[in-house]
């Protein structure tokens, strides 16, 4: 038998594995960047017509914000509304979604085949697909952020709770309590603060999302954004990005602030 | 009709999907009222046997049965309307922590109220006041609105028997109350349980490692190996013959909480 204090060799490096890894990135970068016309020189020709548009843009038409309060303020509100909706809609969708939680295997394949389709489409696809339905405006939009929150939600939180300790939720079983009670008192307090941490996240990632949806009609500072560019007022397009810029990194505070008392 | 045993197991036997047998032919009646001590060594089934009665475990042959009813093996709402009247103690408390201790006592009472009021945590007077009460007997009143993970190991398990108290169940299923506890700690609880089943009259089935505790606090001792029961008799004549056979080797201090009164 083998002498427990004996040094082992160190083993050898896969060589060949790192050079063919390398080699296959580097060739795959070079054929994508050939394919979609890519070329470094091209680019800085190109940098004149560039910074010609940034001399435009600047400095930023300030006059021009009384009229951004009501759409910045739509844009909230339909940031608030899809993230509010789709986070209590994302609660049984990521709970059947859990297979430590689920309460059989054909519900929980459809929730997650569900949930990888919800996932799989973008939301300026859900956004035109809202606006075709309900028309353009602030509720194709909050419906298009409905869908994208039950999606961001749904499966972080699922991913939460199969993480959760069993133990409680057996426990409220053996007292009598049915499937509901169990979720209720022994599964789902564990991942609360889990839960409030993605609705957060969620927020964030809606009120972001909410300027592109106006880009294709879905209501709030986006459309007026779109409006503003395609006439060519620039300074006016950089207030907008601006205040947008403004308010993601405020909301950003607050919640990484709220998250950190959380956990 | 003949007395009625509080809980009858007969040609019990549990296999479990990885082949290994939790319970090998089991029989055995338990009468109302009785304080039964399990004894055994590590995976000799007492577990699966506590957990036989509640169906947390469903039986794979055999029949069990708590004051003449069988124990349904599929979960439903008789197997909860059974489960009401059995009360269950873990040796990891299995409390939600994060949850105060009168939310956690009031988890005993999900079988008892309807459903939406538990749901909306609109818990009647009434059960509120059984809750109270559970807590008085094991002394802890005065943490009644504290966090239960703020808890020392001693009081979250009282936490766990006020939880079972609060069913105000007929049976008590411990098993291994007192492993995760401190010597000290282990013959209070140990004292509570006793008390507990001679003041109220609860049926009784406490799993134990330790046999002077299994000595000290049992009426009866059942000792079970692989499955089997090899010992059901008094705890006050029971010999250090009788732990070796359930053991299957001689008894050391690793079997006994006081190193002091080894055997
Ligand atoms: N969930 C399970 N799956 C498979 N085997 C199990 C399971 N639970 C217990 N067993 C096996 O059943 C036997 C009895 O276990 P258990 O009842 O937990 O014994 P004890 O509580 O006395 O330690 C052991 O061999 C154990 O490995
Ligand atoms: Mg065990």
């Amino acid at each position: 038998m083998n002498d427990v204090f004996t040094r082992p060799p160190r083993p050898a490096r896969n060589w060949a594995l790192i050079i063919g890894a390398v080699t296959a990135v580097t060739l795959m970068t070079w054929w994508s960047g050939r394919g979609i016309g890519f070329s470094l020189t091209e680019l800085a020709c190109n940098l004149p017509g560039g910074s010609r548009l940034l001399v435009e843009s600047w400095p930023p038409e300030f006059s021009y914000f009384p009229r951004l309060l009501a759409p910045l303020l739509e844009t909230l509100q339909i940031a608030v509304v899809g993230t509010v909706i789709g986070g209590i809609l994302a609660v049984p969708v990521a709970v059947l979604a859990a297979r430590n939680l689920t309460p059989g295997f054909l519900v929980w394949f459809v929730d997650r085949n569900f949930m990888n389709i919800l996932r799989t489409l973008p939301d300026l696809f859900w956004a035109m697909l809202f606006a075709a339905a309900v028309g353009f405006g602030p509720i194709a939009g909050a419906l298009a952020l409905t869908v994208f929150t039950i999606a961001v939600i749904s499966k972080l939180w699922s991913e939460s709770l199969e993480a959760i300790n069993m133990g409680v939720p057996e426990a409220v079983r053996a007292s009598g309590g049915s499937w509901l009670q169990m979720l209720q008192f022994g599964a789902i307090p564990q991942a609360l603060p889990h839960y409030v941490s993605y609705a957060l996240y969620a927020f964030e990632l809606n009120v972001r999302a909410s300027m592109i949806l106006g880009l294709v009609g879905a209501g709030g500072i986006g459309m007026v954004l779109e409006t503003q560019r395609s006439t060519f007022e620039y300074p006016r397009v950089t207030l907008i990005v601006l205040c947008v810029l403004v308010i993601v990194l405020i909301i950003e505070q607050v919640s990484e602030s709220i998250r950190r008392r959380l956990i | 009709m003949i007395h009625e045993a509080a809980i009858r197991f007969e040609r019990a036997r549990v296999v479990y999907a990885n082949g290994a047998v939790g319970l090998a032919g089991v029989d055995l009646s338990i009468a109302p009222g009785e304080f039964v001590v399990v004894v055994g060594s590590s995976g000799a089934g007492k577990s699966t046997l506590l957990r036989a009665v509640n169906g947390l475990t469903p039986l794979t042959a055999g029949s069990v049965a708590v004051h003449g009813q069988p124990v349904p093996r599929k979960e439903g709402r008789e197997l909860r309307q059974l489960r009401a009247q059995v009360g269950m103690i873990f040796q990891d408390f299995r409390i939600t922590r994060r949850l105060t201790v009168m939310t956690n006592v009031l988890v005993g009472r999900v079988a008892h109220v309807p459903g939406w009021r538990a749901m909306l945590n609109l818990w009647p007077e009434a059960d509120r006041e059984i809750a109270f009460r559970a807590l008085e007997r094991v002394g802890i009143t005065d943490k009644a609105w504290v966090r239960a993970g703020d808890l020392s190991g001693g009081q979250q398990q009282r936490v766990g028997i006020a939880r079972a108290l609060a069913q105000e169940p007929a049976i008590i299923l411990a098993d291994e109350p007192v492993a995760s506890l401190d010597p000290v700690t282990t013959h209070q609880i140990m004292r509570d349980l006793v008390r507990i089943n001679q003041e109220l009259g609860i049926t009784t089935v406490v799993n134990l490692h330790f046999l002077d505790l299994a000595r000290r606090y049992g009426q009866r001792i059942i000792g079970l190996r692989a499955g089997e029961v090899v010992y059901d008799g008094s705890a006050s004549t029971v010999t250090q013959n009788d732990f070796r056979h359930i053991y299957g080797r001689d008894p050391d201090a690793g079997d006994v909480l006081d190193e002091d009164a080894a055997p």
